[in-house]
């Protein structure tokens, strides 16, 4: 694959706006999962998320996901320096699954309790694919125009995608990443499916009893290396490799020998000729279920050998934001690459003594790594490894 | 509740919450398995029995224990309607 | 320039397609998909069986939508609102995230390599195909099945009017196209149906989810720059008409200045049976069946300006 350099990163995360709210509270191992505030949780057994705080900047207008795009995404824009030249040609590619079903569902609820207020206009802005149309459209963005869903990994296939079109030549620069607001669906659907811990979660404990729920939403900007360099931008990092593949096995359970994931994790290697041993940490996507954290581990194990790499999940700390999740961590691995600092798995009390790997508990680590790799495995297989090196 | 009227509370979830055939519901005897896997089951995979608990919960307003190892109760109709019936005999 | 594409099958199903169960496994299976996966599973599975192509592990899936399994995700919402936390489905749950009809047509065609679900307004259809063109012409991908599924649910339709939306001409549907490199088709002796010459996604400037002011674009001629071919090759267009009429004159307008001085007959496959996403591989496959020397242009925009154009060859022109 031909490495692409990431010039931008834009966030909005549990810890607050923007990409230094992010690492230091990354950094520090403080945990962002308290109780729910948005929508009512009476009657359920797990009632806490992370949730982004205060209130998002943007029109009361637009739905909370599309204030969280749009605020990440300008950011991203700023950070990298596109001007509004370069925006005409910039691809747009975002991981989304909850579009604005956060307001659609409390208007849903309302007519059903015999409201008889009008339809949220618009109504596309409900879907996921209204976030790329409203970044596309406010900032100028007229380059290819794709939202990507793949569950939980929707947000690293988005960066995939972007760095196919950066590397084909069919735009200079683009903008990729994933978004996701807190919603009824997804914190009810999880409920129901017993897949949350009713405490934070505690990803690669012994005890670890289920997954946080969180919401936030990433972007990066990816262009050309040689252009980046050409214009003195600042480059955090490339990807140079990623794997998707898809488990063909059950839509919610993982292959039981994380067939799927080596795949992803080995094709990455192999598409930027990196060897496993040179990969110094792995951001995991580490949801603490006694499932996921127990195959990727076996995975993990069979691709880099015990104990090969560093391994955290940043989830333990912003939970799991669902489309968001793969590019938030995709930023927290760029981060944690070129400051030289692993950010920790938090409540990370009794380490699964089946799980072969130094899983950073509660402390960030120094440690210099010139390649790290970052999962996300969405819901139905849908596996993605993206393949991160220093910059230079 | 006696086993015999569970087991027909549990063929009318079979049909409204997992989608069964109503005409395979008739052919359904105690003795039938459950899990994907067993000969002859009804092939109900971690997914089915997810929602095979909610219901029971909904309906015979028992909680699942889950920190138990429910599987041997959900064996067959049998097992899981003495399973429930001593559970509601009990509340 | 890269590896030629391709069409080897096509299969698109909709409500009027009898017996779609008989491309279902068996009940086991049917019973745990929802009618939009039912569609989607048939679809994939009749377009292979078109191209006489078994998925060997290796095949991709890519699939466009515009609304997903909203049938579901209301179900599984309503389920709760009338009964409380007993009422949630688990097995609802998995079709809550676009992603499912993708998913369950991945399990059961037993496609693992990697699958896409593209979310668009309109245009969702005609994007996967054209991605997935991409992906083989670049060499990432050696086979794919590509195409879209929808399903209107009566609710969303119902608030659609209710917030003034033009009446646009909806129905569930699925369908795909398999695409290959024309290497790996001529290789194992397929049929092929056509060649996707080009194909380009651009976004048209316009405000979000509304009609633009311009009938400048760049898909176009984008993918005639792929096809190495000029605009008075053209010989057909295709486009997305489906009853709104600002969109459908939006589009006449780009089309028309992108093969400007050619002004050729629009005709839209999605009138009057009604659009899903599954009907962008329907049009593909017209376009290749209905041959000619000259090449057809498959074309969708959406409110909010997303534009993809795919330029197909049909199987006598793609002999050379």
């Amino acid at each position: 694959m031909k490495p692409v350099a990431i010039t931008g990163l834009g966030v909005v995360s549990p810890f607050g706006a923007g990409v230094k709210a992010f690492w230091e509270g990354l950094s520090s191992g403080v945990c962002a999962i308290r109780p729910i505030t948005l929508i009512d949780t009476e009657g359920f057994r797990c009632r806490i998320a992370a949730e982004v705080p205060g209130p998002i900047a943007g029109s009361a207008r637009r739905s909370r996901a599309d204030r969280l795009a749009l605020a990440a995404a300008r950011e991203a824009l700023d950070d990298a320096g596109v001007e509004r030249g370069d925006r005409e040609d910039a691809a747009v590619i975002v991981g989304a699954v909850g579009g604005g079903m956060l307001e659609a569902e409390a208007w849903h609820w309302r007519r059903m309790r015999g409201s008889t207020e009008p339809v949220p206009r618009p109504l596309a802005s409900s879907f996921p694919s209204a976030h790329a149309d409203v970044i596309g459209g406010t900032l100028g963005l007229t380059g290819p125009r794709e939202t990507v869903v793949t569950a939980c990994s929707s947000g690293a296939a988005s960066l995939a995608m972007a760095a196919d079109l950066v590397g084909d030549g069919v735009v200079p620069v683009a903008l990729a990443g994933g978004v996701d607001a807190l919603t009824r669906i997804c914190f009810m659907g999880f409920n129901a499916l017993r897949l949350l811990d009713a405490a934070p979660c505690r990803p690669f404990d012994r005890d670890r009893r289920g997954m946080s729920i969180g919401e936030g939403a990433a972007f990066v900007v990816l262009e050309d290396p040689a252009r980046a360099r050409a214009r003195g931008a600042r480059v955090y990092a490339e990807l140079v490799g990623y794997g998707m593949t898809g488990d063909a096995f059950h839509v919610t359970s993982p292959h039981p020998e994380g067939e799927g994931m080596a795949r992803a994790m080995r094709i990455a290697l192999q598409g930027a000729g990196v060897a496993a041993a040179s990969v110094g940490y792995a951001n995991a996507h580490g949801t603490a279920t006694p499932q996921n954290d127990r195959i990727e581990a076996r995975a993990m194990r069979d691709v880099f050998g015990e104990g090969g790499l560093l391994v955290s999940s940043t989830k333990s700390m912003i939970g799991h934001t669902m489309a968001a999740a793969g590019t938030l961590e995709a930023v927290a691995t760029v981060l944690a690459v070129g400051s030289e600092l692993v950010p920790p798995t938090a409540q990370l009390e009794t380490p699964d003594p089946e799980i072969p790997f130094d899983c950073v508990p509660r402390v960030a680590r120094e440690a210099t790594v010139e390649f790290a790799i970052s999962n996300s495995f969405g819901f139905g297989g849908q596996n993605v490894t993206l393949l991160f090196k220093r910059a230079a | 509740m006696e086993p015999k009227e569970v087991f027909d509370e549990l063929k009318t979830i079979l049909v409204s919450r997992l989608k069964f055939d109503p005409r395979r519901a008739v052919d359904l005897t105690l003795e039938t398995a459950l899990p994907k896997g067993v000969e002859d089951s009804i092939g109900l995979d971690s997914l089915d029995f997810i929602e095979l608990s909610i219901a029971i919960e909904e309906r015979f307003g028992i909680a699942m224990d889950e920190s138990a190892d429910l599987a041997p109760h959900f064996a067959s109709f049998d097992t899981l309607s003495r399973y429930i019936a001593s559970r509601t005999t009990r509340a | 320039m890269g590896q030629r594409v391709a069409i080897t099958g096509v299969g698109v199903v909709d409500e009027r397609t009898p017996d779609v169960a008989t491309w279902l496994a068996d009940e086991s299976e049917a019973r745990r998909l929802s009618r939009i996966c039912q569609l989607t599973v048939a679809a994939g599975r009749r377009a292979l069986a078109d191209a006489g192509l078994d998925a060997h592990g290796g095949l991709a899936v890519m699939v466009g939508t515009e609304f997903g399994d909203m049938v579901s995700t209301i179900s599984f919402v309503d389920g709760y609102l009338g009964r409380g936390p007993g009422g949630l489905s688990a097995l609802l749950f998995p079709h809550t995230v676009m992603n499912t009809m993708a998913a369950t047509t991945a399990i059961a065609v037993s496609a693992k390599g990697l699958s896409l679900t593209l979310s668009a307004l309109t245009v969702a259809g005609e994007l996967a195909i054209a991605r997935a063109a991409s992906a083989i012409r670049a060499g990432r991908v050696g086979a794919c099945l590509a195409g879209g599924a929808d399903e209107p649910a009566p609710l969303v339709m119902s608030a659609l009017r209710e917030a003034g939306a033009a009446p646009e001409l909806r129905a569930a549907g699925a369908g795909f196209v398999v695409l290959e490199t024309f290497d790996g088709a001529r290789e194992r002796g397929a049929r092929i149906l056509g060649e996707i010459a080009g194909a380009a996604w651009r976004a048209v400037p316009a405000r979000p989810h509304r009609i633009g002011s311009t009938a400048s674009s760049r898909a176009i001629a984008a993918a005639l720059t792929e096809a190495g071919a000029s605009a008075a090759e053209v010989g057909r267009v295709y486009t997305s008409a489906n009853g709104d009429g600002p969109r459908e004159e939006w589009e006449r307008a780009l089309v028309d200045a992108a093969l400007a001085p050619h002004r050729l007959t629009h005709r839209s496959l999605s009138v009057p049976a009604g659009r899903h996403s599954g009907l962008a591989a329907h049009s593909v496959a017209t376009a290749a069946s209905e041959g000619g020397d000259k090449l057809a242009l498959v074309h969708a925009v959406a409110r909010g300006g997303n534009q993809v154009a795919i330029l197909v060859r049909g199987p006598d022109g793609s002999d050379s």
